[in-house]
């Protein structure tokens, strides 16, 4: 158990802290206290799995808002916010051609909050491609791509794909016309491509035209592929950002 | 904790040239940051929640391969490229430039190395302008470039002065090859089956013939333009006194790039109707 330090005059609302946070329950889950003095504060970022994704401390300038605009974080909490409207959304939705659309119909009028996780997941969807593009320009803009951090740039770029792609695959799932055409217009794009790009169009899309074979591919990409790729990408993303010594500052 | 602070770092000259850290310019992450983060979080989730309410997601008919919608588009964010297919052989614009472009940004950090501008918005000293003029040049750029495409000046004077556009064949880009007399020969120039040797590979022998004037719209003339004018551009400004630095050059051309990327959108999501006219044009007129 981490050692804590209690502050040194101690109020009524200190006493009631004590009561909730240092008993046996509460300490069995944070270890430390709660933060309430600055021992104690950097051992909750420490000592948290998910905190200690940031440093303990960190240079004043970068809290600043109009430092980052909190647009990587932006893209990272809409990527959550997808992941769990994702999942509800997997309930009711099979990828067949023969059902999907009725799927999402079904799902704007009979299934209670449906219309409302749809329209969250899609315009969470279209936001994320936005912060992650402004993300890329903050980034840039701050000369925040210069050694030692030219890797984690490209990561980034990667980040930039995976978000496209990740977005692009999503779009045929309603398979309405708005669907089946933007990714018949987009693959083919792909098909236009030089020597390889027939065949690669084929094997993106199962076959001549977009039909249940490149439904089924662009559901299993968009649902566990992409994602996994993306979260993958993401934790070498925030790693990097700690391991070059946070974020990027005037020398 | 105190390990990782003074743990040796790979040695590159940015790190090198650091200075200690100063404790005393350094804030706490908890409550400094993890709050703002909460608060950012809780407002996003409010905002997604208001929209979610407000404005339900497209959804049209059941898809029906039988039916082609007149325009047929792509998501917003690959129109960019939809519209550069309009003016460019396919596999330049839906394939060779965003893989050149996503290549090119990786590798941005690559030439612009020096620490210069780094860690503050736009700090050196001519920062703002080469954004300015980059960002200005890119999309009044592509702008011209597309009014110039959809034959506007032709247009423009016929309307004025009442009379045929006097250059046929600068019409449009298009019309540099179907009204220039050619010689009949260089629409199809034989190469034979020695270029390409796919029959290497076990495919049957191809046989190649090229269309000058069809290369020269659909390839020469583009590849020209997107790779000539960002040069031009930074020749002009060097000399300009206007980018001097690394740095400044990057500036230049990343706004420019951006300003090309949002214009070709929009003109993309709101300009292309039926047949992909260049026209007023909304989504959700669709419904
Ligand atoms: C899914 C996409 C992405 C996520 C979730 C993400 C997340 C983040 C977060 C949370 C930060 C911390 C600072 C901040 O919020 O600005 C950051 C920093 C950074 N990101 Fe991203 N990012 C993404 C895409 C990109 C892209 C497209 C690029 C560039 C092409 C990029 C390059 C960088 C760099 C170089 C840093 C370090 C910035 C500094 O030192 O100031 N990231 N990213």
């Amino acid at each position: 158990m981490a050692a804590t330090e209690s502050p040194e005059r101690r109020s009524m609302g200190d006493r009631v802290y004590d009561a909730i946070f240092t008993n046996r329950l509460w300490r069995s889950i944070f270890r430390s206290g709660y933060p309430n003095t600055p021992r104690n504060q950097m051992l909750a970022v420490a000592t948290n799995v998910f905190l200690h994704l940031h440093p303990t401390r960190i240079h004043r300038t970068h809290v600043k808002i109009t430092h980052t605009f909190c647009l990587g974080g932006l893209s990272f909490f809409l990527f959550l916010g997808l992941t769990i409207s994702g999942v509800l959304l997997m309930f009711y939705y099979v990828p067949s051609v023969d059902r999907a659309y009725e799927d999402i119909l079904a799902l704007e009028t009979d299934v209670r909050f449906g219309q409302l996780m749809r329209n969250m997941h899609r315009w969470m969807a279209h936001g994320m491609v936005l912060t992650v593009l402004m993300h890329m320009m903050r980034v840039f803009y701050t000369g925040a791509y210069k050694p030692p951090r030219e890797f984690n740039w490209v990561v980034g770029v990667v980040l930039l794909v995976l978000t496209l792609l990740l977005s692009f695959t999503g779009y045929l799932l309603p398979w309405d016309q708005l669907a089946l055409w933007a990714i018949t217009v987009g693959t083919n794009m792909v098909g236009s491509a030089p020597l390889l790009g027939e065949p690669n169009r084929f094997v993106l899309v199962g076959g001549f035209q977009v039909g249940q074979a490149a439904l089924i591919r662009f559901y299993t990409l968009h649902v566990i592929g992409l994602p996994l790729m993306a979260a993958v990408f993401m934790t070498v993303h925030f790693w990097r950002i700690r391991r070059d010594g946070g974020l990027a500052r005037p020398l | 904790m105190a390990a990782a602070q003074t743990q040796p770092v790979a040695a590159s000259r940015a790190v090198e040239a650091r200075k200690r850290r100063q404790r005393e310019e350094e804030l706490l992450v908890w409550p400094d940051l993890v709050f703002i983060e909460f608060i950012s979080a809780v407002l996003f989730t409010v905002l997604i929640v208001a929209l979610a309410v407000l404005v339900d997601a497209v959804l049209l008919d059941r898809a029906n391969p039988a039916v082609t919608p007149n325009p047929s588009k792509a998501p917003w964010y690959f129109l960019n490229l939809q519209e550069l297919l309009l003016h460019m052989h396919p596999a330049l614009a839906g394939v060779i430039v965003p893989t050149i472009a996503l290549i090119a940004l990786g590798a941005i950090p690559y030439y612009d190395n020096t620490a210069e501008g780094q860690g503050e918005w736009l700090s050196t000293p001519r920062a703002w302008l080469n954004m300015y003029v980059g960002a200005g040049t890119g999309a009044i750029g592509t702008l011209l470039l597309i009014l110039f495409d959809d034959a506007q000046h032709a247009k423009l004077w016929e309307k004025v002065t009442g009379t045929a556009w006097p250059i046929p064949a600068l019409r449009n880009l298009r019309a540099i090859q179907n009204d220039i007399p050619w010689p009949k020969s260089w629409t199809k120039v034989p190469l034979g089956d020695k270029v390409l040797r796919i029959d290497l590979l076990g495919l049957p022998k191809m046989h190649l013939d090229i269309n000058i004037p069809g290369l020269l719209v659909e390839q020469i003339i583009p590849v020209s333009t997107m790779i000539g004018l960002p040069i031009v551009l930074s020749i002009v400004c060097w000399k300009a006194k206007i980018a001097q630095t690394k740095r400044d050059h990057m500036i230049l051309q990343f706004s420019g790039f951006i300003a090309v990327y949002v214009m070709l959108t929009i003109v993309g999501t709101f300009f292309r109707g039926e047949g992909l006219a260049l026209v007023p044009y909304t989504i959700f007129a669709e419904k």
